[in-house]
């Protein structure tokens, strides 16, 4: 670590070589944000904009696959291939946030005057997962999450006149805020014990030295309570619901995949780093067993309590609830296996639930409503689009020839044979799936099964643009079904996370 | 290339359906159709080209139509998963096969009368008619267990959409029951997967045929065959759950009679013909010869609860009313001999067990279309309503009989050689000598519930309440049946999709020994599988 | 025997006292004190001054949009002062670091004034009304209503 300034200066200089996707989206958000100013048609210019923004960004991204996996800015940022796996994640959900953006008439001229400034803070979104999922140092670690969270809070409030939106923004501060509050203390004591910030001097130091356990399973527990608020697991989930139903669906689709996955990406990050089980293979805190009972009681609640809702937003925030369990079993197994297995699920996961919000968008454009009683007859009204959530669901639940399924699949492998604990909580894991079957088919119980109650059979099919948006997915979710090896190689080959030097 | 184009011709033909504008109903059928006797031509070819003295079971070189092709092979962490495109025949699929064609045939032809969205209904019907044939041809346990899945779903809508007043209920009843048990099943396959080498390739593999053979497992590995191995037995009832939910061995059977209840006729006949065989099929393929001794430790078990499906069945047919419904529980009963011709584990009992798969295949979609048949024209299926229908409907009675006859295990139909080649089976071994004779109680019991519904239904004068009316016309006494849509007795359609089965059934009942032949020396192969490990057993 | 407190021991004892301080006290004054609340003593205290309206009041919010804007600069000036300390070993590079710092800040600034988020919007005035009825007197001190004879129509 250089402590005098030239050196300082000179590595400054150096790791901005390495910070390209990054400064690419903040010129990004800087170009929105001057388009907003100065364009008078912004509902097509800013969207096409961003997405070729996007895709500059991803070519800057794909660039980094060759670099050498290091620290850069003083120990604060790290590119390694963890961190890219998860910025062309991000850049993905990114992409197609926007693209449902487009097609929403929640966020049409009607409802939102303003549409500029939605993209700048989308795109300052994905600035803060790019960060997160790059951060090594607690410090940086929580201004990513913030940043994060604010342009979430933003975001999920933008429909200002709607009571709804409101109260779920402010109800998503309030939780955010405590959260966050009882993260940095997390960090500070383990500040405290360790004298050190960055995740590799704490992972070097708890292995020299003794640490005081208490406090650092206090510590530990704390630290999770801020990811656990941005991964949506029980008991950090009371948010979720009342946010997915209340933002525009656009960024709920956005928060459910982005902020899910970023949340991972950085909780893999710190624990595997900071408190790792090598080399004496018993971990300083033991989170395995702590996630152990978070998933659990994250797949059993999520899956349980979606039963009863009748609005499907709310319906995939309880669901997503259990994913983050799902998710959790593919952490908590601590191996390379696990960790690419959480990340192809993780992909697996935006696919299907972006396609399912879309879905959900597309026909809330045509009745007007999220409840899953107005989606009667819809089988027959709107035909591509019923197909298309029939299969993002039958995803969802992890049935095959689908995406979801080998997502699946690739978690409960990476459970297996590692003992009585992970298999009970495999059994349970697939048990609670067969539960999931139960709500997510209540939506094509009322579109195929059930005749809408006025008898309406006019056909109201969308664009030609969002059908074929909607069939990209689809295609999407079964190809990877059926043909993922690119995609799982991918995700192998990513795993190579930059461990302690 | 036979089986991958047995297999896949009805994804063309719902492909091509799905081209069809939906105004084109006559077309849609005329695809399927065409695709489903394109299947039941190569089934033949392939019953013509199929050579009875191979084995197969736990070799592929014995395997016949053996079409291999990488499928797809990706690094999990330490090692490698990869799966085949795997698909091959041997005794235990072939009849299988060959019912599967025939079944989905005459399911083509009972669809013929649903107007109701006639073109996402036959691409559904070949959809699911696809992934049937799939389960009993692919080896590869990953590509099985793709199909066995994607059986659910079309299935779950035929029943869901065009199905009968409580539709919503069975059709979700249905689809959860056999989830549950898949789902573990898909925990049994993952660690199976890991345990089992393909000798050839010496990799891990999902081949259910290097699973058949126990030198294949990895020593120390999770289902290493060892003394007192749980996991083992674990793995052993997650698979075991998951077929006898599809049997359906009592007390797993309650979606049956709601499923079969609310389906439309030819959602029952492949349900009852095909669907049902897929657990049967599973036992024998894949739950016992992978883990012998732990089926050798509940062989006697499983007897017993295949003889109380057997005698619960029957007894929950005798108690209804409804003919569709008595018809559901005598499939339960009936396949309960399936589970006890198994349980005998000599090549006696399991030929009967196999053979009973097969007639039942046959004769339980006869009953279910003359089930059809007589609710069409009468839209009731309660079985005191009606009297005297042998007068009016002599053909219908016709069929009846032979199936009723069939069914209750009548000599010189098929019903009788598989159930009697159960309880030679069965008795001949000691531990299940006494289950035999309480099963044969399920015989007299089916006699007397099939009677009884052919007394009140077909005997005597039409009773004053009768779902239709006699008039007296021009001094005779003419039947006029309100709402029979001018039809009272069989049509040409009708009789065309019951007589083939009818035929089959009668030549099985005479002589049984072409099906005997093709599946006698796959199911001695698994006999000596089943109890060579409980000779290591005993030792 | 011999076993010391630790150092979380320490901590432990004084939250405990410190809790138990203050339950004991609420709890006595609560048991000792006479309960007789009249219309002023429920009044909001401001200063000895009579209390003009509920506090529950909704600000103006060009309040918090001038304030923010204010922070922001306030912050730049923090980050900008550590620079100038060392702006003259680096030299050139420090310049263009700043500049690009200050160019952000400024769009920023720009963007504000041309959607009009600096305007002072002059408001509306919406002066709360005091909600009374919570200030009524206590059930307890008002005289029993004399029962208003009934009349019949």
């Amino acid at each position: 670590m250089p402590n005098n300034l030239p050196e300082i200066i000179e590595q400054v200089k150096l790791s901005l070589g390495a910070f390209v996707p990054e400064i690419s989206l903040s010129a990004l958000f800087l170009l929105v944000i001057t388009l907003d100013m100065v364009l008078n048609e912004k509902r097509v210019v800013i969207p096409m904009v961003s997405l070729v923004g996007f895709v500059i960004t991803g070519f800057f991204t794909w660039q980094q696959l060759d670099m050498p996996n290091q620290e850069y800015f003083l120990r604060m940022h790290v590119v390694d291939p963890f961190a890219v796996f998860f910025k062309f994640l991000f850049l993905g959900a990114g992409a197609l946030a926007v693209l449902i953006t487009m097609d929403s008439e929640e966020l049409g001229e009607k409802n939102v005057a303003n549409i500029g400034e939605y993209y700048a803070v989308l795109i300052a979104m994905v600035l803060g997962m790019f960060l997160m999922a790059s951060a090594s140092d607690m410090l940086m670690m929580f201004l990513a999450l913030e940043l994060v969270s604010i342009s979430s809070y933003i975001l999920t409030g933008y429909l200002k006149h709607q009571i709804k939106s409101s109260e779920a923004s402010l109800k998503y501060i309030i939780y955010g805020a405590v959260s966050s509050g009882l993260m940095v203390y997390g960090m500070s004591l383990i500040y405290g014990l360790t004298g050190q910030t960055n995740i590799y001097e704490i992972a070097k130091f708890i292995s020299a030295n003794e640490v005081d356990e208490v406090t650092l399973t206090l510590a530990a527990l704390l630290v999770m309570g801020g990811f656990g608020y941005k991964i949506g697991a029980v008991p950090f989930h009371f948010w979720s619901p009342d946010v997915y139903e209340g933002a525009p669906t656009p960024v709920t689709a956005f928060l459910s995949v982005g902020s899910k996955a970023a949340g991972f990406a950085m909780l893999i990050r710190f624990f595997k780093v900071a408190i790792p089980a090598e080399p004496t293979g018993e971990l300083a805190f033991d989170w395995v067993n702590f996630f152990a009972l978070i998933a659990l009681v994250s797949m059993l609640l999520g899956n349980f309590a979606a039963i009863w809702q009748s609005n499907v937003k709310r319906m995939l925030a309880y669901s997503s609830i259990a994913h983050a369990g799902y998710l959790l079993l593919g952490v908590l197994v601590a191996d390379d296996l696990g960790t690419q297995a959480v990340m192809f699920y993780l992909a697996a996961y935006t696919v299907m639930t972006v396609g399912a919000f879309y879905v959900v968008i597309l026909i809330a454009n045509k009745i007007g409503s999220d409840d899953v009683n107005d989606y009667r007859g819809l089988g027959k009204r709107m035909p591509l689009t019923a197909a298309a959530l029939t299969v993002f669901l039958v995803s969802l639940t992890g049935l095959p020839p689908t995406v979801g399924f080998i997502g699946k699949y690739m978690i409960f492998t990476a459970l297996l044979g590692k003992g009585t604990v992970f298999l009970t909580l495999a059994i349970i894991g697939v048990l609670t799936s067969a539960v999931s079957l139960y709500y997510y088919f209540k939506i094509p119980l009322n579109m195929y099964l059930r005749e809408s109650e006025d008898g309406a059979e006019t056909p109201m099919e969308s664009s030609a643009f969002a059908n074929a948006l909607a069939a990209f997915l689809m295609i999407l979710t079964i190809g990877f079904g059926l043909f993922f090896t690119p995609l799982a190689n991918f995700a192998k080959n990513s795993v190579i996370m930059l461990v302690m030097n | 290339m036979t089986l991958t184009l047995i297999t896949f011709l009805p994804l063309i033909a719902a492909l091509i359906t799905l081209l069809i504008p939906k105004e084109q109903k006559q077309t849609i059928r005329l695809v399927s159709l065409l695709a489903a006797v394109g299947q039941v031509i190569l089934a033949v070819v392939i019953w013509q080209n199929y050579n009875p003295s191979l084995a197969g079971v736990d070799d592929v070189s014995k395997f016949q139509f053996v079409e291999r092709a990488a499928w797809f092979s990706v690094e999990l962490g330490g090692y490698t998963v990869s799966a085949d495109y795997l698909m091959g025949i041997d005794g235990l699929s072939v009849t299988m096969v060959i019912l599967t064609a025939i079944v989905a045939l005459v399911g083509v032809g009972a669809s013929w009368t649903i107007e109701k969205s006639v073109k996402s209904y036959f691409v559904l019907y070949n959809l699911m008619s696809m992934s049937m044939m799939g389960c009993f041809l692919a080896l590869d346990f990953f590509l099985f267990y793709i199909f066995w899945e994607v059986t659910l779903i079309p299935m779950y809508f035929l029943i869901g959409i065009w199905g009968g007043k409580n539709r919503e209920y069975a059709a979700i009843k249905f689809f959860i029951y056999t989830l549950v048990g898949s789902v573990l099943m898909l925990l049994a396959i993952i660690a199976l997967y890991a345990s089992v080498i393909d000798p050839e390739t010496g990799r891990n593999t999902f081949s259910m045929v290097a699973m058949a053979n126990q030198q294949n497992f990895i020593s120390g590995s999770a289902l290493a065959p060892s003394e007192g191995n749980l996991l083992r037995a674990l793995a052993f009832f997650a698979l075991f759950l998951a077929f006898v939910i599809k049997v359906p061995m009592v007390p797993f059977h309650t979606w049956l009679p709601d499923a079969h209840v609310e389906a439309p006729t030819p959602i029952s006949v492949v349900l009852a013909g095909v669907l049902l065989k897929l657990g049967g099929y599973g036992l024998l393929r894949i739950n016992f010869p992978i883990f012998p001794e732990v089926f050798q430790q509940f062989a006697w078990w499983i007897a017993l609860f295949g003889v109380i499906s057997i005698v619960y069945g029957a007894f929950c047919a005798i108690a209804q009313t409804d003919f569709k419904k008595m018809v559901a529980y005598s499939s339960v009963s009936h396949m309960g001999f399936v589970l006890l011709g198994i349980a005998a584990v000599n090549s006696l009992g399991m030929s009967g067990a196999m053979l009973q798969m097969f007639s039942h295949g046959l004769l339980s979609p006869m009953m279910f279309l003359l089930v059809g048949v007589i609710y069409e024209r009468a839209h009731t299926r309660e079985m005191d309503k009606f009297g005297g229908l042998a007068k009016h409907m002599p053909v219908y009675a016709g069929f009846i009989m032979l199936a009723f006859m069939g069914n209750l295990g009548m000599p010189a139909l098929s019903g009788f050689v598989a159930e009697a080649f159960v309880f030679l089976g069965a008795f001949a071994v000691e531990q299940t000598r006494l289950l035999s004779v309480i099963g044969t109680l399920g015989i007299l019991l089916s006699a007397a519930y099939l009677l009884r519904a052919y007394k009140a239904m077909f005997t005597g004068e039409r009773k004053p309440n009768a779902a239709y009316e006699v008039e007296g016309h021009h001094g005779e006494e003419h039947a006029h049946f309100h709402d029979w849509k001018g039809k009272v007795d069989l049509d040409g359609r009708e009789i065309a999709l019951l007589a083939p089965l009818a035929a089959i059934v009668i030549i099985i009942g005479v002589y049984p020994a072409p099906v005997l032949d093709l599946i006698m020396p796959s199911l001695n192969r698994v006999a000596e599988i089943l109890s060579a490990a409980a000779n290591v057993a005993m030792k | 025997m011999g076993q010391e407190i630790s150092e979380f021991g320490k901590v432990f004892l004084f939250l405990a006292v410190g809790v138990i301080f203050v339950v004991l006290g609420f709890v006595t004054s609560r048991l000792i004190r006479p309960h007789r609340p009249y219309t002023e003593k429920l009044t909001t205290y401001e200063c000895g001054e009579e209390p003009k309206g509920s506090a529950w009041v909704q600000f103006n919010i060009r309040f918090y949009v001038v304030a923010l804007i204010f922070i922001i600069f306030d912050v730049e000036v923090l980050f900008l002062y550590p620079w100038a300390t060392i702006f003259k070993q680096v030299g050139g590079y420090a310049l263009a670091v700043a500049l690009v710092f200050l160019g952000v800040l400024t769009l920023g600034l720009i963007y504000e004034w041309k959607k009009g988020y600096i305007n002072w919007v002059v408001p509306t005035p919406n002066i709360p009304k005091m909600p009374t009825k919570k200030f009524e007197k206590p059930k307890s001190l008002e005289k029993p209503k004399v029962a208003e004879p009934e009349t019949t129509a």
